[in-house]
């Protein structure tokens, strides 16, 4: 009977098996690279429904972060505004803008905008604001220079070794609470050393255990 | 080959017919053309495995295609468009109310999230059940999302709207004195 396998039928079997091998681990690499929550969700910037700048009203206009994101020091969510917040000044200013068409529908139907989340955490994590504001840890650490975003994007990757940097050391991101909002705002000193005064005085113990977050 | 339609049947008697000039010649040009299944242009079937191979890659490509979705989700952030007085999203409210228990009437704080009653405590400031709570008192809170609850009004067993039962009140009320004494 004639061979079915070829001589060199073993050392074809081997090569092709490490090189299929080496092809899924190089592609495993790539992939592990480019899904990194630092590579994939960084630079996040979508479409927003309504052209709204933070950089002309957080930036020029000087309208504090407080102002409609008030919840940021009440609950877990820091919400974003209502149409009412928006009706508050444009029933007046620019009261016939186009752009601000889908705002005024928005008002007279009850119907809300579909903003697009652009900072998202999986539902399996608990993310209270407010702990965080009180605390002293500042708009800016987590979400940039919101008020030179024209669109907002998202700059930190917000991943689970992120989040831990800075609970297993906050004190770099901690300062007083009345400078919060103030994104450009520089200590005199050494950031570290005054984070480290506030946490003690407040006794600020970020959770760094699972059920702190995985609730 | 197509022996029985034949394109000039010489046989049979009547009428010929012609479908056009070219077969009312039947020149031997026509009678070629007319001959052959697939006229020049067409793609001939290769030989061997090819068409397997055809089928592989186009069942490739249908499964590939499915990759245009891997894009991030996009999730909506739904704001109300007016606010409701008092009410930040995600601070749960308490509601003083009463419920009726074995028919007793048990003081409760309903706590409700989202405009959703999550959980039963008692209220210390009841006279009766100063704050305490049983087993079936906590299981109350199930009985807001019972399928089988009363979702509407009814008068008499039929159903009745808000309005009807405004007005019916207003008449009632009337007969009731001003409330003084």
């Amino acid at each position: 009977m004639s061979a079915i396998f070829s001589k060199q039928f073993d050392t074809k079997l081997r090569l092709a098996a490490g090189a299929i091998v080496l092809v899924l681990g190089a592609a495993g690499a790539v992939m592990g690279y480019l899904l990194h929550p630092k590579q994939f969700d960084t630079g996040y910037t979508p479409v927003q429904p309504v052209p709204y700048s933070h950089k002309l009203h957080a930036g020029n206009l000087g309208v504090d972060c407080l102002y409609c994101h008030y919840t940021m020091d009440k609950s877990s969510y820091a919400a974003v505004p209502m149409t009412e917040t928006c009706m508050n000044c444009h029933v007046r200013v620019k009261e016939k803008s186009p752009k601000l068409q889908m705002v005024r529908d928005s008002y007279a139907t009850g119907e809300p905008i579909p903003w697009v989340k652009v900072h998202r955490l999986p539902d399996y994590v608990y993310f209270n604001h407010q702990a965080h504001v009180t605390s002293g840890v500042s708009c800016v650490n987590c979400h940039g220079r919101v008020d030179q975003m024209v669109e907002i994007r998202q700059v930190q990757p917000l991943s689970m070794a992120w989040c831990l940097d800075c609970h297993r050391n906050a004190a770099p991101n901690v300062r007083p609470t009345e400078y919060v909002t103030k994104l450009d705002w520089k200590p005199e000193g050494d950031p570290a050393e005054l984070g480290a005064k506030i946490i003690q005085a407040k006794g600020i113990h970020p959770p760094t255990n699972c059920s702190g977050c995985h609730r | 080959m197509n022996d029985f339609i034949q394109i000039n049947p010489t046989s049979l008697t009547g009428k010929k017919y012609w479908r056009s000039l070219d077969q009312l010649a039947n020149t031997p040009q026509f009678r070629e053309w007319a001959e052959r299944e697939f006229q020049d242009g067409a793609s001939e079937m290769l030989s061997g495995g090819s068409r397997r191979t055809l089928l592989k890659l186009m069942a490739a490509g249908f499964g590939l295609a499915g990759l245009t979705a891997c894009r991030r989700p996009v999730e909506h952030i739904l704001p109300m468009s007016k606010g409701i007085e008092g009410y930040v999203h995600g601070v749960p409210s308490h509601y003083a109310t009463v419920a009726s228990v074995g028919g007793a009437a048990i003081g409760l704080i309903v706590k409700s999230f989202d405009g959703r009653p999550i959980k039963v405590e008692g209220n210390p400031r009841h006279p009766y059940s100063l704050g305490s709570t049983s087993a079936h008192t906590q299981a109350l809170v199930l009985d807001v999302y019972d399928p089988d609850r009363v979702k509407g009004v009814s008068r008499k067993g039929k159903k009745a709207s808000w309005d009807q039962f405004t007005g019916w009140w207003k008449q009632q009320a009337s007969g009731l004195g001003d409330g003084s004494g």
